[in-house]
């Protein structure tokens, strides 16, 4: 072999160690946020004043921000959260590496001489992904693991099964908004368009779902959401929804591969 | 001699806009070939299409005997590139982004990072953000460097370096040469062409206008003159140099008992020196060609009259 042991997987390697100081902030954010959130569970979700004050509110409002079924722990913690603060954080995260995997380093002028040594642009937009995924991976683990430590002591009830099926996808849909912003950020060479698809993938999820579930005029909205995709059947209090996670994992896939086609095609930096 | 890049009818354009016309050049392999040509007249985007970064619309390109393209990685590993705008803004030290690039087209011999790092008088431990642009480049320059391949791409490899680290790389292309690598590499400067190139190729416009050995270019330039001539009238030292093929500009600087006179020449040099045998010289200066003079004068001409 021409590489030594210890040197497979260069460019993932590489995309990976670079960008722990990011993971690690991420995924610091993350648990103090589930950390903050989850403990106050006994005395808000679960308390029958917090109840009436949801049922005071209108009903449009609970729906649009998921609240309807927050005073089970299972839909506390799917409410605040996978479907609210993790969302958001997972979202920001994959944007921000997603874009920045080939469009930013593309920008940044540092892909040129990378593809001028011996790699394959297919090689380099597949082990950055793979990057990309594994730091997906850690967020969610850390939730799963996070949320698994706090159902005892912060009574929430949560079956374990349904809270692996909820992170799977959380992951799937943190892959996916990623992924968006990678296809984009590949196919033009450009970071911003890269974020914007990214940002508009998870946004857009989110407000389609809010307005969705308003009425029944709008509920197509629904099913261009991938938001609803993954948390439409509250996946922490009914189970995942199996088919929604392979839809949500299998169009990652199939954008990488499209990224890997699109840098293929073009000339980079020019 | 083997051929190791070459490029016929090489065009290419960027949407409406092309910036090669039809690019011709060999380069023989073990030779350094220097490519000169005013900012934007398609050194970079040349370069680009021998590492297929960039594509080209027509023509034909082959590098090692294979199209770029269909070359991959295999063809790449056997070329050391260093772009012409370096950007390394990792977090990253120098030794690990070396490492980084020997895991994808070493095998590097070990110890050879150090020592050309020495050589250049590079710090690897230090971030590359924090790098200053010479530092930049030349970790640029180890990178290419290092894994020895056959043929070395570099777009303007001394800019930023200062002089006596520019003196070292070019004992570096030296030493490439004799261990028998290509170097085809670019420049806005002459002067570092002429020290180090063997056949110089002007690329104006997106098209080459010469190709020439150095030592032609040399032939065919401009050189100034000056000399001082005892117990000679002007009007006679004015005749005898007028009879020498190809002066010019011929100037009285002084007249009293003995004469100064300037000239430029163009062309061989031994009919000069046959005419001024029969002065009695007290000073003579014959300067270096000035390359620069006729390269410029090439720049400027109209497409047509160039060869």
């Amino acid at each position: 072999m021409r590489h030594p042991a210890g040197t497979t997987l260069p460019l993932f390697r590489r995309a990976f160690v670079d960008s722990w100081r990011s993971t690690l902030a991420w995924a610091a954010g993350l648990a103090a946020a589930a950390f903050l959130y989850l403990p106050l569970y006994p005395s808000i979700g679960g308390s029958d004043q917090m109840q009436e004050m949801i049922n005071a509110l209108p009903a449009e409002m609970t729906r649009a921000l998921n609240y309807d079924q927050i005073a089970s722990g299972p839909g506390y913690a799917q409410a605040t959260l996978f479907g609210l603060i993790g969302f958001l954080l997972m979202s920001i995260a994959t944007v921000a590496w997603g874009a920045a995997a080939v469009g930013g380093d593309e920008e940044s002028g540092q892909l040129e001489l990378t593809l001028a040594h011996g790699v394959r642009r297919v090689q380099v937009v597949l082990e950055r992904a793979l990057a990309l995924l594994l730091r997906v991976l850690v967020l969610a683990a850390l939730a799963f693991v996070i949320v698994s430590l706090l159902n005892g002591p912060s009574q929430l009830d949560i079956d374990p099964a349904n809270l692996f099926g909820t992170v799977v996808l959380f992951a799937g849909l943190g892959l996916l908004t990623g992924t968006s912003a990678l296809f984009v950020g590949a196919a033009t060479g450009r970071r911003t368009y890269g974020l914007a698809a990214g940002a508009a993938v998870a946004v857009l999820g989110y407000v389609f779902n809010a307005v969705g579930r308003q009425s029944p005029d709008v509920e197509w909205l629904l099913k261009v959401s991938p938001y609803h995709w993954a948390y439409g059947n509250s996946p922490m209090v009914n189970g995942a929804d199996w088919a929604s996670a392979g839809w949500l994992w299998g169009i990652s896939a199939a954008l990488v591969a499209l990224a890997a086609v699109a840098l293929e095609q073009r000339d980079v930096g020019a | 001699m083997d051929i190791a890049v070459s490029a016929h009818s090489l065009t290419k354009s960027f949407g409406r806009r092309e910036v090669l016309h039809g690019v011709d050049f060999e380069v023989q392999a073990g030779s350094v070939f220097g490519v000169i040509g005013p900012n934007g007249a398609g050194k970079t985007t040349t370069m680009r299409c021998l590492l297929d970064i960039i594509r080209p619309n027509g023509g034909e390109v082959r590098v090692l005997g294979q199209d770029p393209r269909a070359g991959g990685p295999d063809l790449r590993r056997r070329i050391g590139y260093l772009p012409g705008e370096l950007f390394l803004e990792g977090r990253v030290t120098g030794r690990k982004l070396l490492s980084h690039y020997e895991a994808v087209s070493g095998p590097v011999p070990p110890g050879r990072i150090n020592e050309l790092a020495q050589r250049l008088d590079l710090d690897l431990d230090r971030h590359t953000r924090k790098l200053s642009k010479g530092n930049k480049q030349k970790l640029g320059l180890v990178q290419a460097f290092m894994h020895q391949p056959e043929l070395l791409v570099l777009d303007e490899p001394t800019s930023g370096l200062d002089p006596l680290i520019q003196q070292e790389f070019h004992a570096m292309l030296r030493e490439a040469r004799r261990n028998g690598q290509t170097v085809f590499l670019s420049s806005h400067v002459l002067s570092e062409i002429q020290q180090t190139a063997d056949t110089v190729a002007i690329l104006r416009d997106g098209r080459i206008i010469a190709v020439e050995s150095v030592t032609g270019l040399r032939e065919s330039a401009v050189r100034h003159l000056r000399f001082t001539a005892s117990h000679t009238a002007a009007p006679d030292a004015v005749a005898l140099l007028t009879a020498v093929p190809g002066i010019g500009n011929i100037e009285v600087l002084e007249s009293n008992g003995g004469v100064t006179l300037s000239a430029v020449l163009e062309g061989a040099i031994q009919p000069l020196l046959h005419a001024l045998g029969r002065l009695e010289l007290t000073d003579l200066v014959l300067e270096e060609p000035d390359l620069e003079e006729s390269v410029l004068k090439m720049y400027a001409m109209p497409r047509k009259e160039v060869r």
